[in-house]
């Protein structure tokens, strides 16, 4: 019992070929068939009970929610801030005046997005007088439209290139959608230039104005074709001899009630990216 | 003294090997430094040889150059000194602190935590070479893991250390003294500077300082206890009397204490070649076995890690397919091999065990270490030692023979109750001889002591008498008084009887003559017997109940003595002046009054005890140096033969045929002395062991006792040997759990055995036994309790896997539960009471039933487990859908919700969410999840507590268990909603509704564990019973 005697290397491979077939008691795995199907029945029936009330109480659950407002908005209260196009690791654009390969994706992406935006697209929306809150009863909603025209240089309609072939590239800023949420004061899209020498940015629409018309959001189901307000940001870098880099840091201002601060969360409100343009 | 080899030639004394003993070395064969090592233990198991007893003096005085008069001089002692080395025992190799927190550090358990950490540092490594923005989670999770490991290492090495600094204070460290002759002059020396041929003289009360042969002895007698078991004294003189040494009345040995008398010889060993010495170095050459409860936890932790390795391949080989790539596949291979282990259950069952260890030496039973507290549990043979500790270690007067009755004395510790015909004036006159022709006093300043306990001084057998009289007829110092002694001759072996004459109490001036002895000797003596106070003549009547009786009462083993007087005539009135050497007094014709016989009790509480370790299962064999009479009459008396059994002996006197013709099968019980072992091959002591319930070992050595234990190992056996001699201690180390004597026991006993019974009282055992039986129970539960939630914690992060959701449990969660919540109520099932009565059902089988088995894994995994699971899963998955991301958007979603750069990631309602958001969500989520674990935990914790009654047969009167559910709850809720949870460890509040979630499922885990113990009560040995009764 204490001492355990060591088996030889064959002993034990003899061992485990028993285990995994002994022919005299016609076991597997330790298990004769009529043990395995037994087994295997009791956890198939188990598991299925298990699944059975997993999916019961899943759609009980399901039944509970409004399709149209999540039951909880606490954890957004206030929006996130984000670019467009998305880069693809980390917000660095970084493109070659020159090479066109270098920022095809960047307008490819542009353009996709905008075309919603495009003013075919906007028929069936309505043509809101701005300046306000647009609450809305139901049970339709209509959504406002947002010309593409307002962005002007960076609508893609006079230069299909959005800047990048002229070294003045096009950035989309834009608020994330929160349901319900009601902006105070004249919110409006703010840039500076935290790195990069000679620098300029122009916003359009100027002055990097959200119209309070596009709020509040009421979700996806019944705000059919809503649009979100967008601000374009475009950097003049200057001339293209040279690489320039530069930061750019976008916040929402002159709103009391969202967010442009916040330790932990670095979109909260505000956003930063960075554009490199490489030489010739 | 010289020891024979297996090797080098063949000696006459061969004889003592037992065949066995050649074949033995077999086992070392693979390596060839160990079979040295072990050949060295065997020959030590030999039987002692020596001829020194043989000698005569002058060859003794020859062989070891000493004048037997003046003894060494004084340069000679001391350069023999020099050379020899001092007269110590040699301390066991003591395994240094260090080694011994390491082993604790390292041992069993730890080494999967160990595993894990570094698993987990591995993994860390892996990921911040390849990516600087990994989490940090892999180095935290080893960090807390080794510090859990640390922490758990010096809990167990401190309550050991605790339990070693109680042995410490049972050894005394007074140096001990002798007295030697050197150049002609007696000095004191210290017992470490005696040398071999030094000269010694030993005298009542002393310690025998080193083996001596004996060249003159005066009426002295010698307590072997320690190295043979026997408790009587033994007579030392200078003659030859046995062949074995240690039988033979002319050798005294080490550290055995002389009781009286006084005695001179030859120091023929000293330290380490001391038979003493050979024991002790018996014990510490013996390999140690794992204890039963560290091979279990070896067991589980295969079993844990083959489920580890399983599904960590599985998921790697999965994760493959999936199409991510090998450096993270590596990661999940690591991370799911790393949530399988358990953190938490090395500390529950540390604390377990030492709950039990508190628990057991409150009830006298101290346990040395933490694991033995278990293997008593395991015990399916009990070796016990007879004196000390089946007995009182005391002779007591046990029968009277007189007025032709055999009356019976009351033998318990208490000595109050029964009584006989004290009014018969036979009675009487027995009490004045046993009173007056007694030598035996008791010590000074003791009359506040009940008289059984107090101390005297003189031989066992008269000292018995004394208290026996001083308790039931009146005070022995009056009766002396009243009596005064004139006359005396002293007990020696050749009269075998002791005579006093004293002065007769009434005025008559006269003298009466007082004899007791040897009963076929005192009845030599007589012509008259007395019946109620009258004389008659002898007559074959009146003999043939004498022996009778004596035959009767030497067969319960006691030791009978005869007594009777003779009223002397006028002429030998006051003053008289008896001469003892030269007879001038009459000495026939006395009249015979009657038997006292003497044992040595068992304690009152044994019977009992070994009743109910007959019912637990266990088999108590008896193993002691004493005679086969006496051991058999003990081992009746306590029941270890029980009443009416048939013995070998029984059989073959019945039909009058040798024993050896017997077939032993037909005998369940048998007494087999000791030189019928020793040519027993093991084959047969196998035999004998397996095909008896009822064994006595009688005249046993030290060596066989461990041949015994080894045989019952061999047999696949669990064996508990108790003992309190130096002659038990290597059987001690060898069994199992070895317990010694804590208050009679000797230090190298203490220092052999894992635990020492305080109060040396067998029934402890039982406690012992029991509390064993029931820490093995509730590990089982404990255990079954906390692998449970290591399914719920690992399916998250295999759904995270293949499912690509956020992770919906994360390592900080899961520590928390396995180092928080689920630490207090595990450890509370370590005191839950018993289903039920543990006494009664055999031990376990050790290679069946074992602490972890795969029903446990089944039952805990495979069921309980999954239904947590998929509590935890519901309460995520309602959590992130009242946020906005339904169960069906969520899927896939993984790579986009773990980008950091993603911050408008589109939930179900076209809402958008920065990573922040939506990792404060997911943390939620884990937060929650985690308290869906702790409420599915409650019920967990409840169906645990029985493993077949319903809850509501066990009750809910664990208190610690109540306790445990409402810590365990409180802390969630402190660690879901304290300020700053948020930051420090992630936790977010949660709303009341979201604890309800995982309630249904909860209910579930305790409807459906009642429903499927009800069917295992329903149909015992049904398949329910056989695939999840764990």
């Amino acid at each position: 019992m204490t001492k355990k005697d060591k088996k030889s290397f064959n002993q034990s491979l003899a061992e485990w070929k028993l285990f995994i077939y002994n022919p005299t008691k016609g076991e597997f795995l330790g298990r004769t068939a009529k043990s395995w199907g037994l087994i295997l029945l009791f956890y198939l029936v188990f598991y299925g009970f298990l699944a059975t009330l997993f999916t019961f109480t899943m759609w009980v659950m399901l039944q509970t929610l409004n399709d149209e407002v999540p039951k909880y908005r606490d954890q957004i209260s206030s929006p996130g801030l984000m670019v467009f196009p998305k880069p693809a690791s980390a917000l660095e654009f970084s493109f070659t005046v020159s090479d066109p390969e270098t920022y095809k994706g960047y307008i490819e992406d542009l353009k996709k997005f905008l075309k919603p935006y495009a003013a075919e697209a906007q028929n069936n929306l309505m043509d809101c007088t701005g300046g306000a809150l647009r609450e809305q009863n139901g049970p339709v909603y209509k959504a406002c439209q947002f010309p593409v025209t307002l962005l002007e240089e960076c609508s893609g309609v006079n230069d299909p290139d959005f800047g990048y072939s002229s070294g003045q590239p096009c950035v989309l800023v834009k608020m994330n959608r929160i349901i319900g949420l009601k902006p105070q004061g004249r919110p409006r899209i703010e840039c500076s230039v935290s790195k990069g020498e000679n620098t300029t940015l122009s916003l359009y629409p100027a002055p990097g104005n959200l119209d309070l018309k596009y709020f509040p959001y009421y979700g996806k189901k019944l705000h059919e074709g809503y649009l979100q307000p967008l601000v374009a940001v475009q950097l003049s870098l200057g001339a293209s001899s040279t690489p320039k880099e530069a930061t750019v840091e976008c916040k929402i201002v002159d709103s009391p009630n969202l967010k442009n601060h916040d330790d932990r969360d670095k979109f909260l409100g505000r956003v930063t990216f960075k554009v490199i343009m490489h030489a010739q | 003294m010289e020891l024979v080899e297996e090797k080098g030639t063949v000696t006459p004394h061969e004889q003592y090997l037992s065949p066995r003993h050649r074949r033995r070395p077999e086992k070392g064969k693979t390596k060839v430094k160990k079979k040295k090592k072990k050949i060295d233990v065997e020959g030590l198991k030999k039987e002692l040889v020596m001829n020194d007893h043989k000698l005569t003096l002058e060859e003794l005085s020859t062989k070891y150059s000493v004048d037997l008069t003046k003894g060494l001089s004084p340069e000679e002692a001391q350069e023999i000194l020099t050379r020899e080395g001092p007269n110590t025992l040699t301390p066991p190799p003591t395994t240094s602190e260090w080694v011994k927190f390491c082993k604790q550090l390292f041992g069993g358990f730890s080494i999967l935590l160990w595993t894990g950490a570094i698993l987990c540092f591995v993994a860390y490594g892996i990921q911040m070479s390849f990516n600087e923005q990994s989490t940090k989670d892999n180095l935290y999770l080893g960090i807390v893991l080794a510090v859990v490991v640390i922490t758990t290492g010096c809990f167990s090495y401190y309550q050991e250390a605790k339990s070693s600094r109680i042995m410490e204070s049972f050894k005394n460290m007074v140096p001990q003294k002798a007295l030697v002759i050197r150049g002609g002059e007696k000095v004191q020396v210290n017992v470490q500077n005696v040398v071999v041929g030094d000269l010694v003289e030993v005298k009542g009360g002393d310690r025998i300082p080193a083996d001596i042969r004996l060249i003159s002895a005066q009426g002295c007698k010698v307590d072997n206890s320690s190295l043979t078991g026997e408790s009587e004294p033994q007579t030392r003189s200078p003659d030859f009397t046995h062949e074995n040494p240690l039988e033979t009345q002319n050798i005294c040995f080490f550290s055995t204490n002389c009781v009286e008398g006084t005695a001179q010889g030859i120091v023929i060993a000293t330290g380490d070649s001391t038979m003493m010495g050979r024991i002790a170095r018996l014990t510490s050459g013996l390999a140690v076995g794992k204890t039963p409860i560290a091979i279990e936890i070896e067991h589980f932790i295969h079993l844990i890690t083959s489920v580890a390795i399983f599904l960590g391949v599985v998921f790697f080989g999965i994760s493959i397919i999936l199409g991510y790539g090998w450096l993270e596949a590596v990661i999940f291979l690591i991370g799911i091999i790393v949530a399988n282990v358990p953190e938490g259950l090395l500390a529950t069952v540390t604390v377990c065990l030492t709950l039990t260890a508190k628990r057991m030496a409150r009830k006298n039973c101290l346990v040395k270490n933490l694991e033995a507290v278990e293997t008593l549990g395991s015990t399916s043979t009990i070796c016990s030692d007879k004196t000390g500790t089946l007995t009182q270690n005391r002779m007591t007067v046990a029968h009277l023979w007189f007025d032709k009755t055999i009356y019976e004395a009351d033998t318990s510790e208490e000595q109050i109750g029964k009584t006989f015909a004290k009014s018969s004036a036979t009675w009487f006159i027995l009490a004045g001889i046993a009173g007056l022709c007694n030598r035996a006093d008791f010590k000074a300043d003791q009359e506040t002591l009940p008289i059984a306990k107090r101390a005297t001084a003189g031989d066992a057998s008269e000292s018995a008498l004394l208290k026996f009289i001083e308790q039931y007829y009146s005070s022995v110092k009056e009766m002396r008084e009243k009596s005064p002694k004139v006359a005396e001759i002293p007990f020696n072996s050749t009269n075998k009887y002791q005579m006093s004459i004293h002065l007769r109490e009434d005025s008559s001036q006269a003298h009466v003559l007082m004899m007791k002895g040897a009963p076929e000797r005192i009845l030599e003596f007589c012509s008259s017997y007395m019946l109620n106070g009258h004389e008659y003549p002898m007559d074959d009547e009146m003999k043939e109940a004498f022996q009778n009786a004596y035959l009767e009462l030497g067969g319960l083993g006691e030791r009978v003595l005869g007594f009777c007087f003779l009223n002397l005539p006028k002429t030998f009135s006051k003053g008289f002046k008896f001469n003892t050497d030269k007879i001038n007094f009459p000495m026939n014709n006395l009249c015979f009054v009657g038997l006292i016989s003497m044992i040595d009790p068992p304690r009152a509480a044994v019977p009992d005890a070994v009743g109910k370790c007959r019912n637990a299962g266990i088999k108590v064999i008896m193993v002691t140096g004493d005679h086969p009479i006496t051991a058999k009459a003990i081992a009746k008396g306590v029941g270890i033969i029980s009443e009416g059994a048939v013995t070998e002996e029984g059989i073959a006197a019945q039909l009058k045929v040798p024993d050896s013709e017997i077939n032993n099968r037909e005998a369940k019980a048998i007494v087999v002395h000791g030189s019928k072992l020793k040519d027993l091959s093991s084959e047969q002591l196998d035999n004998i062991l397996q095909s008896h319930t009822e064994i006595v070992f009688a005249r046993t050595s030290p060596q066989q006792k461990l041949i015994i234990v080894e045989g019952c190992q061999r047999l696949g056996a669990i064996v508990a040997v108790t003992g309190d001699g130096v002659n038990d201690s290597p059987a001690l180390k060898k069994a199992d759990i070895g317990i010694a004597m804590g208050i009679a026991g000797s230090d190298v006993s203490k220092e052999a055995a894992d635990m020492i019974l305080l109060d040396d009282n067998f029934a402890s055992i039982v406690t012992g036994v029991e509390e064993g039986r029931l820490i093995f129970d509730n590990l089982k539960k404990s255990i079954a309790y906390t692998l449970t939630s290591n399914i719920p914690e690992i399916t998250p992060f295999l759904l995270f896997i293949i499912l690509s959701i956020p992770l919906p449990l994360g390592t900080i969660t899961i520590l928390c539960i396995d180092l928080g919540t689920d630490m207090i109520p595990a450890i509370s099932l370590a005191y839950e009471s018993a289903e039920s009565d543990i006494m009664k059902r055999a031990p376990r089988n050790p290679k069946t039933d074992n602490l972890v088995n795969y029903r446990l894994i089944g039952m805990a995994y495979g069921q309980i487990g999954m239904i947590q699971a998929l509590a935890g899963f519901f309460t995520y998955f309602v959590i992130l859908a009242e946020n906005g991301f339904k169960p069906i958007d969520l899927l896939g979603i993984r790579l986009n919700w773990e980008n950091r750069y993603f911050n408008d990631l589109e939930d179900s309602y076209g809402q958008q969410w920065t990573f922040e958001q939506r990792k404060v969500v997911e943390f939620t989520c884990q937060t929650a999840f985690f308290v869906s674990i702790v409420v599915v935990q409650w019920t967990d914790l409840i169906i645990c507590k029985t493993r077949r009654n319903s809850v509501f047969q066990q009750g809910m009167k664990n208190k610690i268990l109540i306790f445990g559910l409402l810590e365990e709850t409180l802390l969630a809720a402190f660690l879901s909603y304290t300020p700053g949870m948020d930051v420090a460890l992630r936790m977010y509040p949660l709303k009341i509704l979201w604890w309800l979630c995982a309630t249904p499922y909860s209910l579930l885990i305790f409807i459906y564990d009642e429903m499927r113990k009800l069917t295992i009560r329903r149909h015992p040995g049904g398949w329910l019973e056989s695939e999840t009764y764990y």
